[in-house]
């Protein structure tokens, strides 16, 4: 067995949850505001179908194979050769995708804070410290994550209270205006954050207890669509139909706060908060890269490769784009259905031939 | 060649160390002259060790060997050499070793029959009697040296609660632990540590609380040690923690019988040194270490209130520098305006950019500090009378440092000294340095990486295999209940899961107080 920790179901769930939100919460409410308007609120909750369909998929191809992981199981279920293949296209796409995060990241910080410090300071530094926990492994990751959550969560909420006064409820209406179809346009974006749960495939195989994956796998989901759903609401009762003006309308938001002249200008806070959820995702799509190529080229210990794919990692944040503006370029064109692919329809094809071929085996028998 | 010789020579240097001589682990002989020429030979040189020849009944002759200063003197002469002495004709009927078992008022003794048997017994105080004719010696439990009187311990003070602490002397702490734990489930192993020292350590716990791959564990760990000598209970810790480069504690040093007592009875086991006060408790975990025994003798409330206290405090002494670093290099729009103006005023004359100056001062507060830790009595008011210069006024006023800086200053060495645990202090306070470098890079993110890497680093931490962040990461709601607050003690029904599992209930519930239930 490569990974000996064992996490638990909530642990999943706790490590599952920022892998979504530290990014989402920042970009979603732009995505959305730009096709829902007044409806963005109710966009998040279309988005989070994807979710539930993801994690689903993912726990049906988990029980025809319950010790594996999609590295392993691929080949298991459509030949030797292809399924490297599919692995390695699944690895390039997590390195990617991990790039895409980590280069986000920084292009935020350097943007809004670090203006004069070299962009590879930051995600070198973030890369330094994320290769430390994945070197910890998934029980190191999960702990750290059961510490960092319940602050996040709090500061969350603090900042959504102090927010209060400055909102205006007005913003929400006319309610569905156009009908339904502005918020679901406004929710095929951001449901590409929710395929990210994709990511449940790398920690199933090593749950402590069977039961109750389903639910904790669900209740993830549930809890990133409510946090979204009030990220969006907030943006829209804060800007109204200029939310989707800002790059992100969550740290302007939080320029907004001034409590007695004396809490203001929170925002670098926030930062530091958010640095907090952008670790662990981080961290948890290293891991899925670290352990998936362990396990892709049959190695019996991830933890000399971790460091090594690191620096990959940091050169790969580089490459992905020249410029913040190709960036989000790529972010709204490419990468929904790039991601699209790797994180649904890929599982979707495993699931089905594996379903035939259980078929075809009972047919046999 | 050479290498390889030396190589060899080293081997058996250290085999011949591992092992007692030869000569000593031959049998006594019979003739009393050839044993008292074989052991003057063992104690060659040895001018505290006392030979006494004398004649049992004027008719045997025998030999009494014993440390000046190690045994009791007087006992030795009214309980063994009077009698001995003085034995009349008819006792001399009796076989040798029988006569002197019979006329020896000693509650212990005990049979040799090796020189290395007779050289531990001495060694540990317990005069022996060798007779001719006879290949058996008898040791008696007659030890007695000058111990230390049990007092208050220095570094772990309490307002309420038991004030004895442990002392140097093995038999005084364990019966000690004894007194408060009654039950015969409380076991006391001894093993040896030490090739020269052969300190005598003990672990001690609970039968049927502790675990027991835990006990086996920790007998394991210290039977692994292979050195010349134990001075202090802090070279055992370091040959027995988990992770050897981490800078947080695994185990936890205390002088304190009540706190061993109560880790005893959560399942935990505890080694106790012969010659220092302090022993060592595991597994334990960073709670465990932030917490006060004194939080179980208050009332609940307070104790809650107070450990909230020493958490925020806890942050504070690893980030207040490092914040204020932070804050005056990047982040200076977050101090509110008024706030902002008479801080940069006060640094107008400064010379030193923000990190400079912190550094400059945590330096000094630690130099202050560990020279107080060693100072004789009589210069320790000219010392503190320096301190309160160089960290206050007179450096605010020469221009040196800015006011602000002093009280960040002084807050800090404040909130250090609110964790109960000296070693934990110390790990915070050393950490605080790595954090304002961090600080002064890259600003709050700088602080939050240093964080996050110190957390990281924590959650791979483990004391005996239990996890260091336990309860809170991996996260148990129940045991919430004795680190986020401290429930009253009719709530707190169960021992901690890790270490307490095989006996999870430790009183019966609901002993809540209630007048009416008085009246029935």
């Amino acid at each position: 067995m490569m990974e000996r920790g064992k996490i638990s179901g909530l642990q999943m769930a706790i490590l599952l949850y920022p892998t979504i939100i530290a990014t989402a919460i920042l970009l979603v409410p732009a995505i959305s505001g730009k096709f829902a308007e007044q409806d963005m609120w109710l966009s998040p909750i279309w988005a989070s179908l994807a979710g539930f369909l993801t994690v689903y998929i993912a726990l049906l191809l988990h029980n025809h194979y319950p010790e594996l992981t999609i590295m392993q199981y691929s080949g298991k279920i459509i030949g030797f050769i292809p399924g490297k293949i599919v692995g390695l296209g699944l690895l390039f796409y997590l390195l990617h995708t991990n790039g895409v995060v980590l280069r986000e990241y920084g292009e935020f910080v350097v943007g809004n804070f670090l203006p004069s410090t070299p962009i590879i300071v930051i995600t070198g530094s973030m890369a330094f410290v994320c290769a430390l926990s994945v070197r910890g492994g998934l029980e190191v990751m999960a702990r750290s994550a059961q510490i960092f959550i319940p602050v996040f969560m709090t500061l969350f909420l603090v900042i959504i209270l102090l927010l209060f006064p400055e909102l205006r409820p007005a913003n929400i209406f006319p309610v569905m205006d156009d009908g339904i179809t502005p918020s679901i346009k406004g929710a095929i974006v951001p449901s590409q954050w929710f395929t990210e749960f994709f990511l449940i495939i790398f920690m199933l195989p090593y749950l402590r207890t069977k039961e109750k994956r389903m639910t904790w796998g669900m209740l993830s989901v549930v809890a990133v669509m409510i946090t979204l759903v009030i990220t969006n609401l907030f943006s829209l009762l804060l800007f109204g139909d200029i939310t989707s003006k800002f790059t992100y309308p969550v740290m302007s938001a939080a320029r907004y706060i001034d409590v007695a002249d004396f809490l203001q200008h929170v925002e670098s806070i926030v930062m530091a908060i958010w640095v907090v959820g952008v670790f662990i995702k981080v961290s948890v799509f290293y891991y899925a890269i670290v352990i998936g190529t362990a396990q892709w080229l049959h190695l019996s210990d991830y933890r000399p490769i971790v460091f090594p794919i690191g620096l990959l990692l940091i050169i790969f944040s580089t490459w992905v784009a020249a410029s913040l503006q190709e960036l989000s370029h790529f972010l709204s064109t490419v990468w929904p259905f790039y991601a699209l692919v790797f994180q649904l329809v890929l599982p979707v094809l495993l699931l089905l031939v594996a379903m035939m071929r259980k078929k075809a085996a009972e047919n046999d028998n | 060649m050479i290498w390889r010789n030396r190589r060899k020579k080293g081997k058996t240097g250290k085999q011949k160390a591992l092992k007692p001589s030869k000569q000593e682990q031959d049998t006594l002989f019979k003739h009393i002259t050839e044993n008292e020429d074989q052991l003057r030979m063992i104690y060659q040189d040895c001018s505290d060790v006392i030979f006494h020849a004398f004649t049992i009944g004027g008719n045997h002759q025998a030999l009494l060997l014993y440390i000046d200063g190690l045994s009791n003197t007087e006992e030795i002469d009214d309980s063994v050499l009077s009698p001995l002495m003085t034995a009349t004709e008819s006792d001399q009927e009796q076989q040798v070793d029988t006569l002197i078992k019979n006329k020896v008022a000693v509650t212990d003794t005990k049979e040799v029959h090796t020189f290395s048997d007779c050289v531990q017994a001495i060694s540990a105080g317990k005069p022996v009697i060798l007779a001719d004719k006879s290949s058996t010696g008898l040791s008696l439990g007659l030890s007695k040296w000058e111990k230390r009187a049990v007092e208050s311990p220095e570094a772990e003070k309490v307002v309420r609660g038991p004030r004895e602490g442990f002392v140097e002397t093995l038999s005084v702490n364990t019966s000690m632990l004894r007194r408060r734990i009654r039950s015969p489930k409380l076991k006391i192993q001894s093993i040896e540590v030490g090739r020269y020292t052969k300190t005598s350590v003990m672990i001690t716990y609970v039968e049927g609380l502790a675990d027991n791959t835990l006990i086996e564990e920790v007998t394991t760990r210290l039977n692994r040690i292979d050195i010349d000598g134990v001075l202090e209970s802090g070279v055992i810790e370091e040959f027995i923690e988990d992770d050897p480069y981490s800078p947080f504690p695994q185990v936890l040093a205390t002088e304190r019988p009540d706190i061993v007592t109560s880790s005893l009875l959560e399942g935990r086991v505890t080694i106790l040194v012969d010659g220092t006060p302090f022993s060592l408790v595991v597994p334990i975990t960073l709670y465990s270490l932030l917490q006060s025994n004194e939080d179980y003798y208050r009332r609940f409330l307070m104790s809650t209130a107070t450990r909230w206290l020493r958490y925020l405090f806890l942050v504070i002494a690893l980030l207040l520098p490092s914040l204020y670093v932070a804050l005056l290099t990047y982040h200076q729009e977050m101090i509110p305006t008024s706030l902002l103006i008479s801080m940069a005023a006060s640094r107008e004359q400064v010379p030193f950019p923000a990190l400079v100056e912190v550094l400059l001062m945590e330096v000094t507060f630690e130099a202050l500090r560990e020279a107080g830790v060693r100072l004789p009595k009589q210069v320790g008011s000219a010392v503190s009378i320096v301190g309160a210069l160089v960290i206050g006024e007179a450096a605010v006023s020469a221009g040196i440092v800015s006011a602000p800086m002093v009280i960040v200053v002084a807050i800090t060495g404040i909130a250090s000294f609110t964790i109960p645990r000296y070693s934990t202090a110390f790990a915070i306070r050393m950490l605080r340095f790595p954090m304002i470098l961090l600080a002064a890079t890259l600003g709050l993110l700088g602080i939050m990486l240093g964080v996050i890497t110190i957390i990281v680093h924590l959650a791979t931490l483990r004391s005996f295999g239990v996890p260091y962040l336990s309860p809170m990461a991996p996260m148990h709601f129940y045991e919430m209940k004795d680190t986020m607050i401290r429930a009253p003690w009719w709530k707190l029904n169960k021992r901690p899961r890790l270490t307490g599992k095989y006996n999870k209930y430790r009183q019966s519930s609901g002993q809540k107080p209630d007048p009416i239930r008085g009246e029935e």
